[in-house]
């Protein structure tokens, strides 16, 4: 096996491996989050996180797949872990960014499921009897 | 809360108008229309001042909670699910004037706009 080959194959190892750690997280963490969203309606948070995590999948292996290839030769096993760090680095770095994004949009959903029930946005002049007819 | 009423002026096209919008609008809150100064309302609030009615919009809660001029829009605003949100925001501190010259200005004009517009009685 030459050196490329190791240093395509480790970094397919970490990246997946990353990928999977990153959404197994989210998928443990964030079903809190969306059960709160739901109001306790399990069946839907648990639907709405599985296809959460399926997206998180897509894009990430999707990038992790597109980066695979280097674009120049390796000689050197010193080389070879260079161009690993490098690669593997940035995909750390889009998993991070898409691991907030994430949270962005866990965020925002609660915050909008808080506002159904929160009181009016203005307090009332007065008040008045009501005469039901 | 569950039922908030407002009282309108049918004398005016644009208040027509935005009746009818209101109607089809998607409603957390049910909105219920009675005119301004008639029997109906007169009844259902014996204690209100009925001649202030007839100056700005007016909105009523089911607890009795009165809402006048840019609060009562404010809280059709909040009954509504499309512009639930906007009715926070445009109530922030930041942007409550503007929002209260604003309605003001629409309210105390809405004769003129409503001929201007062509939705005149």
């Amino acid at each position: 096996m030459t050196i490329e080959i190791a240093t395509y194959l480790l970094y397919l190892a970490i990246s997946i491996a990353l990928t999977v750690w990153v959404a197994h997280t989210l998928h443990k963490s964030g079903r809190i989050f969306l059960v709160d969203v739901f109001h306790g309606n399990e069946p839907l948070a648990d639907s709405v996180n599985h296809l959460l995590v399926v997206g998180f999948y897509l894009i990430n292996l999707g990038y992790v797949s597109l980066a695979l290839k280097l674009g120049y030769n390796i000689a050197t096993a010193k080389e070879g872990i260079e161009a690993l760090s490098v690669k593997v680095g940035t995909v750390l770095l889009v998993l991070g960014g898409m691991h907030f994004f994430n949270l962005f949009i866990f965020s925002r959903m609660r915050r909008r499921a808080n506002m159904r029930n929160a009181p009016p946005p203005v307090y009332p002049d007065a008040f008045t009897p009501v005469q039901e007819v | 809360m569950s039922t908030l009423t407002l009282l309108y002026d049918p004398e005016c096209g644009l208040c027509r108008r935005v009746q009818g919008w209101l109607a089809e609008q998607p409603k957390l809150l049910e909105l219920k229309m009675i005119p301004i100064k008639t029997d109906a309302a007169r009844r259902r609030y014996p204690q209100l001042n009925h001649e202030l009615t007839a100056e700005d919009l007016t909105v009523i809660s089911d607890q009795g909670a009165v809402y006048f001029g840019p609060k009562a829009w404010l809280m059709v605003l909040w009954s509504l699910s499309r512009y639930h949100e906007w009715s926070y925001r445009l109530a922030s501190p930041e942007l409550l004037p503007t929002t209260r010259r604003v309605v003001s200005l629409v309210s105390q004009h809405r004769y003129q706009i409503s001929h201007a517009v062509g939705l005149s009685r």
